[in-house]
């Protein structure tokens, strides 16, 4: 297999007394589609946001194309990197966020367009060209000039993934990207999800959808406790986990969702 | 069964609370009543009194020294007001500084110039000669590249400009820290998830959602320097107060001539109200009409 897009290896994170992640190692392959699950406060969120950069490491190391994140290597060992250097590592990943954090300030169109244009210093024709093209293409297409208060959750998230995609990233990352949603608009921005994967985008997603996971992952990833406890194939996963703690898990989560469809 | 069927025949019309009358509130009608007797009262005050001396006022409301106090009065609130929020930024973002030494420096600042009456303070830099007869410029510990002379440098201006300043950047520091707090810790994080630089996450996403927090409290404090100038007269800066003083100190027209202070000072502060409301709509884009 060749190297990983994004590698996870060995990282830990403590906030205060609490532990939140206690050794992850995770490779996330091109095309590669991950999806992580677990109880909330096993870590999942923390790991996405570690990987993003939004939170520093205790210990262990990332990559991305191989190359060392947060840090570069000196003849005394490591050394952090300026908050510059990491925006500019920033610049190839791109997240999303539970909360959607849209630009309350800009239009849709700005929101999804700026950091394109600003950070990436792309050409404004083409990137807004491109971002109408996108928003038309899951469902926004008019909402261009609104602000996001005046749009649904579903559509609010829906502009995030738009902002998200129109950087370009190597890898995307989803910190639980429909948990904020109501039930009834859960489904929109799965749709755009699953579009994504399936044109053969790499990400990582925290989500609660086990339906979700078992659909659209390459590879499912269970954490508990700061750790990944199993990982697979979710079609395996589901149906023959390894562990006493994701049977548990899985049969609290699948039986809720499998009795509503 | 009879008084039934009467009921139906008066009511032939369904209800409509469309063509209902208002509710009868007699208080209100109570206050206006107060009010305009009151009113009246005021003009007979105002126009019956001759001491008020209205064509005095009107003799000395474009008197030349009165433009000319003016015009020190609004410059020293401007130059307070672009000194104070520089050096106010600065100290804001020390405050919210990760580092330790930085927040000390900061608190301190603040305790020490919001903490003193202005006009202390003003004294007190007016009579910086006597703490410091010489002002040197140099390297600490190193070459000197030049020296002045404590009491030419520090007139009335300076000590009122230094003082001025000093007040403000305390309070704008509060009022700015407390903006950049109040905006969600989320739109940090998107905005650094989206690449943006430290300085780009200040500028281009923070601050402008801090602004609708900052605007009304800095608007009032601009106010309140402006306001604020006619302490320095005390210092003998000619500012529009001791424009008008030195009139009556003259003619004894004490309270027209106060009149004519008062008249320009609401001019003053009424413009800046204007201009602080445009700025908080401006500042209120995406914020306003939800759905």
């Amino acid at each position: 297999m060749s190297a990983p897009v994004l590698r996870i290896s060995d990282v830990r994170k403590d906030f205060g007394p609490v532990t939140a992640l206690a050794g992850v190692s995770l490779d996330v392959h091109e095309g590669e589609t991950v999806v992580v699950i677990g109880p909330s406060g096993s870590g999942k969120s923390t790991l996405v946001r570690c990987a993003h950069q939004l939170e520093s490491i205790d210990g262990g190391a990332m990559y991305l194309d191989g190359e060392l994140l947060g840090h570069r290597r000196s003849p005394g060992g490591l050394r952090a990197l300026t908050e510059r250097r990491i925006a500019a590592q920033r610049r190839r990943m791109s997240m999303v966020f539970q909360q959607f954090n849209l630009f309350p300030q800009f239009t849709v169109l700005r929101n999804v367009t700026d950091a394109a244009i600003r950070v990436h210093r792309r050409d404004r024709s083409t990137v807004e060209a491109e971002a109408r093209e996108l928003l038309e293409r899951i469902g926004l297409a008019g909402r261009e000039d609104h602000y996001p208060r005046q749009l649904s959750g579903g559509q609010q998230q829906r502009v995030a993934i738009a902002r998200a995609v129109l950087v370009r990233p190597r890898v995307m990352l989803f910190d639980e990207p429909t948990s904020a949603l109501d039930p009834e608009l859960v489904d929109e921005v799965l749709a755009v999800l699953r579009d994504l994967a399936a044109a053969g985008t790499t990400m990582v997603v925290v989500t609660h959808e086990m339906a979700f996971a078992r659909e659209a992952a390459d590879r499912c990833v269970f954490m508990e406790a700061g750790r990944i406890v199993e990982e697979g194939p979710p079609g395996e996963l589901f149906a023959r986990p390894g562990t006493d703690r994701l049977r548990a898990f899985l049969s609290r989560h699948l039986s809720e969702k499998e009795g509503v469809s | 069964m009879t008084a039934m069927s009467t009921v139906e025949e008066t009511a032939t019309a369904p209800d409509d609370v469309a063509s209902a009358r208002g509710r009868f509130r007699p208080l209100r009608w109570l206050f206006v009543l107060v009010l305009a007797v009151l009113l009246a009262q005021l003009i007979v005050f105002l126009v019956g009194n001759d001491r008020f001396q209205w064509d005095v006022v009107a003799k000395y409301l474009f008197e030349k020294s009165v433009l000319a106090g003016l015009g020190t009065t609004v410059l020293l609130a401007v130059a307070a007001m672009a000194l104070g929020s520089l050096a106010g930024g600065v100290v804001a973002a020390m405050q919210l500084s990760g580092f330790g030494p930085a927040r000390w420096v900061a608190t301190l600042w603040v305790g020490l110039f919001r903490g003193i009456p202005p006009l202390v303070q003003l004294i007190f830099w007016f009579n910086l000669a006597y703490l410091l007869p010489k002002l040197s410029l140099g390297i600490p510990f190193g070459p000197v590249f030049g020296t002045w002379d404590a009491n030419s440098v520090i007139t009335p201006l300076t000590a009122a400009v230094i003082g001025l300043s000093l007040v403000e950047s305390a309070y704008l520091a509060e009022i700015f820290r407390a903006g950049v707090s109040s905006v969600d810790a989320g739109q940090r994080d998107a905005a650094r998830a989206m690449g943006y630089p430290p300085g780009q996450t200040l500028v281009r996403i923070v601050l402008p959602q801090a602004m609708r927090v900052i605007i009304p409290p800095a608007g009032s404090q601009f106010i309140n320097v402006l306001k604020g100038t006619a302490l320095v007269s005390v210092i003998a800066m000619s500012d529009l107060l001791h424009a008008v003083q030195v009139i009556y100190n003259r003619t004894y027209e004490i309270v027209p001539m106060l009149l004519v202070a008062c008249f320009w000072y609401l001019v003053v502060v009424t413009l800046l109200t204007a201009g602080q409301r445009r700025l908080e709509r401006r500042f209120s884009r995406g914020h306003r009409g939800a759905r």
